[in-house]
């Protein structure tokens, strides 16, 4: 384009001129009479002609404005505790002690110059978290209601009003109820240890009850502790690098991994092969190599046709079945039990198994098992048969006896590509194709998230997936496996954790599964009652009554005793709760006192009695990690606590001070019979153990202290940067090497480790009375939605992108590049069906 | 007087998240305190295919000749742009212990009638018909042209290309808002600020470039899409992705500004035939790009669409000899170890 003059024709040019020397000429007199600021000689065009405005401004002296945005005084280094699994590290710059503007520290240390970083790791929300330290949604100081629960009034209360009514209702409810009838609920220690520990310890000490989270949200994949006996172990994800092919299911990893979704289309580049699976053409499905459409809810039976073929074209890795699986386990035909040694030998163990051993034709017990005292998966001289129908000599007399394999080899026969494409919708050519490459390419993962675990048979569909991993041998081999992510899960300088969360010590914790907990005490009527041949409330009675889950108050099922006091702190429970319903109608009231403590009023706050400010993400020490990668995050104090607000390790240091004020005293019996003298006058000591823990930054030098992930590191140190850990716990399964990225079952593939599965193995065999008769889920099988035919649309409710859970749900910044309100997608054609056009209501 | 060293940016659509992180990066740094700039969005990701940011952007055209300069609309902001939704957060959330009047969030105004848009209305919105959908992401700031139109459009010559880097800036105190800027520029990236009577635009982060750090949406970017450089550095990234390889496009090169940040074309995956076979045909038809992307003014579109392929081509050949154990500089180029090798300012 050429270069026009100054805008206008020659003419026009030439005409401006007089009339500009007029104006000039006006505007001196004004000036000189007082009667223009100068500031406004401008706007009567009293402006020199630019020549060049390409490359030669000469009025350049207002960039400084800029500049001067951009200026700060100091900046400081904090997380944020929302259980995305991002646990970022982000660089908070402050002005005139206003924090305005957040940016990635992106400091963390390289783990290999063969891996991309991860830096910057953050997302947009990250980016916008001081829109709540300075919103409307901020808690200014206590508030204690005065209207109706739910209701929305409340007046505002001193701490000391505050902190000693609720004192007072905990010492009158253990003398009147027990101590078990206050229940502390937070979600997750990972997201922020020391807030976590700090309400933990005050539990512990005064013998409340802490519940679970992980299993409540529904993010906890139940295959894993069913196959692994691991709650979760997934790699980080710089090692989604390490991979030759990914199967993305059910995991929009490009909305809900955003910090780490780097690392898939890096690996894409890299020449990984990218498979999405997925009922809806989301946004990873973008990057993909091939997207794959699914119908909801039919993922198991999908990843059962690959292991179909997988088994049927010999595709699988015998080897590996072999010594890492219980596939050449025996089982007995009649009653299609382990072979035990019970079976077998007059004070025989139950917890160990046999192998059919080739080499001597004979049955043989196998290594590694829960009972076996020989803990290793090494096979020595055994040749263990894979498949085949074999007699044993039991002390009944002779039995026919086959292999795990074999069964499963008898189950998957249903599940022809043919059929599975009848189930799914995806067609049969292509289910075989995508088995033969996961068989072929290693390493190939699969990578898990929650839009495949929120289904009632999610354990089947992790089971499935598991299957076809370890079939192909990718279990415990870098770039290899199953990954399931959703939610921060576990800490990973656990004992440190342990130690400051429970000062008496887990075994006189109360602890107490959130799901249970919430699904009896809010007389929750479930839809899945007549799955089973029995309904829901029989199995639950077994489970409590045999142990295997405590439930409290004691004596709940018989007694009717109930809950009375519930803390929730750091978490929005209401809004965790599927049946949210049920718990308003039948939990709430039986609850005397609820109180919140958050920076924000969320809708747990809004039904509570009590609401107790707390500093936000910027004003305190913490500790947060991710089982997405292998650093330990600070927060810092990047300013001090706003407004009215405390620190929540301040506050409940307050209530144990509060409590110890009251002088009560009781003796307190534990499930297991021992009993402790409880005594608050001591609180104070104990809390803060002696004064050394007194601040949120001792408390999380504690931790680090005390971790063998964190040996060495101080607060401080952690703060210039963030450190990757040194070693790794016996919680996880595989160790930390410099230079490589983390992955799970290590342990087991190269040391040869058992499991902590009664095999000792990845079971898929699963022998138990409820799985083999009740349930016929022994293997995996699949099944299909509950009431998936009874409505005539499914909708499906992944993660978003423009919120973590409920934060973030109601900041103007997030909404703007929304719609304004949350939003649902119809398939155009269902939408006309019902004469709906865009951006109706529903 | 050509600028002595012009500033480029490359965008990598196979890797954009469409996560929005740049657009809050820019939003929380240059326009959230201010008044009069809620409606601007410096860096925004908008979903293509799609109406885009200001709404229809693409065909409000540009101060390309004198002659256009009354024909050319002026976007309306609730209308183009969105309407910055207030929220009734103290009637709903009484945190100074009073009652509340309010049990729900809502936006004012309502974002309903047939007015209604905002800077994403399209999110992941796209085209074709399932299972055979497609959309991308395409994050946009200024272009700082080489030749630019808003410095044409302003009568008060208040718009300007700086002579170290190229970047183009709308002088604050000499603008008086007659927003013909905002008319010139064909990519609609200058905005009119209605409380201060200014227009205002993207500044590269001029502040951080002057400190040899990057713009904030390039190194705040978790996807890591952007590289940052100057286009006579031969040895930056920018250049060997522009120049070297030629793998990376212009946004509209047809509207004859040449424009400094460039894309590369996004891959998707394969189309499904009607029998539910898997074909070898990229869900995004070839056309779609090319109507978007392009090298020069004068190209066609087939020949626009042909350098698309070529550049799947390229980057597919080097793909390949990488996942058979091979080196390739342009694979490295896209998957940047750390910022520096995707940032050299």
């Amino acid at each position: 384009m050429a270069q026009p003059e100054f805008g206008k024709t020659k003419a026009e040019a030439g005409a401006s001129t007089e009339a500009l020397a007029a104006r000039q000429a006006l505007a001196k007199a004004l000036l000189e009479k007082g009667a223009l600021a100068a500031k406004h000689v401008l706007a009567l065009d009293l402006l020199e002609r630019v020549h060049e405005p390409i490359g030669k401004y000469p009025y350049r002296g207002w960039e400084t404005l800029y500049r001067e945005q951009w200026n700060y005084d100091s900046f400081g280094r904090t997380t944020h505790s929302v259980n995305c699994t991002g646990s970022c590290t982000w660089k908070v710059y402050v002005k005139n002690n206003i924090a305005f503007k957040e940016d990635q520290y992106a400091d963390y240390p390289e783990i290999s110059s063969s891996l991309p970083t991860y830096n910057p790791r953050g997302c947009q929300k990250g980016a916008n978290y001081k829109e709540y330290v300075y919103g409307p949604q901020r808690l200014k100081y206590p508030l204690i209601r005065t209207g109706a629960r739910g209701e929305g009034k409340w007046r505002k209360a001193s701490w000391e009003e505050a902190l000693s009514y609720i004192a007072s209702k905990v010492v009158e409810t253990i003398s009147n109820h027990g101590p078990d009838t206050i229940t502390f609920y937070s979600a997750n220690q990972a997201k922020f240890a020391i807030t976590y520990a700090a309400g933990a310890r005050l539990a512990n000490l005064i013998g409340g009850v802490v519940c679970s989270f992980y299993d409540w949200v529904s993010d906890l994949p139940p295959g894993e502790p069913m196959t692994w006996g691991v709650q979760t172990d997934s790699c980080e994800s710089a090692d989604w690098f390490n991979s030759k092919y990914i199967i993305l299911w059910g995991s929009n990893v490009l909305e809900t991994r955003i910090p780490d979704a780097h690392f898939i289309t890096d690996a894409r580049m890299h020449g990984t092969k990218i498979v999405a699976i997925f009922p809806e053409y989301n946004p990873v499905s973008i990057h993909a190599d091939i997207f794959i459409p699914v119908k909801p809810g039919t993922d198991c039976a999908l990843a059962l046709g690959m292991a179909n073929v997988i088994v049927n074209e010999v595709l699988y890795d015998a080897a590996y079945l072999e010594q890492y699986t219980d596939m050449p386990m025996l089982a007995r035909v009649d009653n299609k039990k382990f072979l035990r040694e019970s079976d077998m030998v007059s004070g025989g163990r139950a917890d160990n198994f046999y192998f059919w051993n080739q080499k001597t034709g004979k049955a043989v017990l196998a290594p590694g098992t829960m009972g076996s005292s020989n803990k290793t998966l090494d096979l020595g001289t055994i040749d263990p048969a894979l498949e085949g129908i074999f007699t044993v000599s039991t002390l009944s007399g002779e039995v026919k006896v086959t292999t795990v394999f074999s069964l499963l080899k008898q189950k998957l026969k249903a599940y022809d590509p043919a059929s599975v494409s009848g189930i799914t919708g995806v067609d049969p050519g292509l289910i075989a194709e995508i088995a033969r490459e996961f068989a072929a390419i290693k390493p190939a993962r699969i990578i898990e998230g929650a839009g495949v675990n929120h289904y009632y048979h999610n354990d089947l569909n992790n089971r499935s997936k598991i299957l076809i991993a370890a079939l192909t041998g990718n279990v415990g081999i870098p770039g290899g496996g199953f990954d399931h992510y959703v939610g921060q899960e576990k800490f990973w300088p656990e004992e440190g954790f342990f130690k400051l969360a429970y000062p008496l010590g887990r075994s006189k914790q109360r602890f107490q599964p959130m799901t249970l907990w919430t699904y009896v005490h809010s007389n929750i009527t479930s839809d899945v009652d007549g799955l089973w041949p029995h309904p829901i409330s029989t199995y639950i009675r077994e489970s409590v009554n045999n142990g295997w889950m405590p439930l409290y108050p004691e004596g709940t099922l018989d007694s009717g005793r109930s809950p009375k006091i519930l803390f929730i702190w750091g978490a929005n429970y209401l809004n965790q709760a599927k049946g949210a319903e049920f718990i308003i109608a039948n939990l709430l009231p039986k609850l005397d006192l609820i109180v919140d403590i958050d920076f924000r009023i969320c809708t747990s706050g809004l039904y509570a009695d009590v609401i107790l400010p707390a500093a936000s993400m910027f004003e305190k020490w913490d500790l947060s990690t991710t089982d997405l990668y292998t650093y330990i995050t600070p927060f810092t104090p990047v300013i001090p606590p706003q407004l009215g607000s405390n620190t929540d390790w301040q506050i409940w240091k307050d209530l144990a001070c509060a409590l110890a004020d009251t002088k009560f005293s009781f003796r307190d019996t534990l499930p297991d019979g021992s009993t402790i003298n409880r005594d608050f006058s001591t609180l104070v000591e104990d809390f803060t153990a002696k004064g050394t823990l007194d601040s949120d930054k001792d408390t999380a030098q504690f931790i680090l202290d005390n971790s063998i992930e964190t040996k060495g590191m101080t607060m401080d140190a952690v703060n210039e940067q963030p450190r990757r850990f040194v070693a790794t716990s016996e919680a996880w399964t595989s160790d930390i090497r410099d230079g490589a990225a983390y992955y799970g079952f290590q342990r087991m593939y190269e040391l040869k480790q058992p499991l902590s599965t009664l095999t000792g193995r990845q079971q898929f065999y699963i022998d138990h009375d409820w799985f083999l008769n009740d349930f016929k889920e022994e293997l995996p099988v699949y099944k299909p939605p509950v009431d998936g035919s009874k409505y005539p649309l499914r909708y499906l409710t992944p993660h978003g992108r423009w919120s973590i859970h409920s934060v973030w749900r109601d900041a103007t910044y997030q909404l703007r590049l929304q719609r304004g309100r949350p939003i649902v997608y119809l398939s155009p054609n269902e939408a006309s069906v019902r004469g709906l056009a865009d951006n109706d209501p529903v | 007087m050509p600028v002595k060293r012009q500033i480029r940016m490359v965008a990598d659509l196979n890797k954009c998240l469409g996560c929005h992180t740049c657009t809050m990066a820019c939003k929380t740094m240059w326009t959230d305190r201010n008044r009069g700039q809620m409606h601007m969005y410096w860096n925004n990701v908008e979903t293509q295919p799609g109406m885009g940011y200001p709404k229809n952007y693409e065909t409000q055209g540009g101060w390309f000749n004198v002659a256009d300069r009354n024909s050319i609309p002026l976007p309306n902001i609730s209308e183009a742009y969105g309407s910055p939704w207030e929220y009734n957060y103290y009637e709903v959330l009484q945190t100074d212990g009073d009652d509340t009047s309010a049990s729900e969030l809502v936006p004012s105004p309502e974002p309903s009638g047939s007015g209604v848009y905002s800077s994403n209305w399209d999110e992941d919105v796209g085209a074709g018909i399932f299972p055979n959908s497609y959309y991308f992401y395409l994050p946009r700031i200024c272009n700082h042209c080489t030749d630019p139109p808003c410095v044409d459009a302003c009568p008060r010559q208040a718009v300007y290309k700086r002579e170290e880097d190229g970047i183009v800036l709308v002088d604050q105190t000499r603008c008086r808002g007659y927003h013909h800027c905002v008319k010139g520029c064909p990519y609609k990236k200058i905005y009119y600020n209605p409380e201060e009577k200014v227009a205002q635009k993207c500044i590269f982060c001029y502040p951080r470039i002057e400190e040899h750090k990057g713009n904030f949406c390039a190194t705040q970017c978790v996807g890591r899409v952007h590289h940052v450089g100057y286009a006579e550095d031969t040895s930056s990234s920018v250049y060997k992705l522009i120049n070297k390889w030629k793998v990376a496009l212009r946004l509209h090169p047809e509207f004859k500004t040449e424009p400094n940040v460039f894309y590369i074309p996004p891959f998707s995956p394969p189309t499904y035939s009607s029998t539910g076979k898997v074909t070898s045909t990229p869900r995004i038809p070839f056309e779609v790009l090319a109507r978007l992307f392009g090298d020069t003014p004068g190209q066609s579109l087939n020949q626009r669409a042909d350098r698309v392929k070529e550049i799947f081509d390229t980057i597919q050949s080097e793909r390949n000899k990488v996942a058979s154990g091979g080196n390739s500089e342009l694979i490295e180029l896209l998957i940047p170890h750390s910022e520096t090798d995707r940032i050299q300012v």
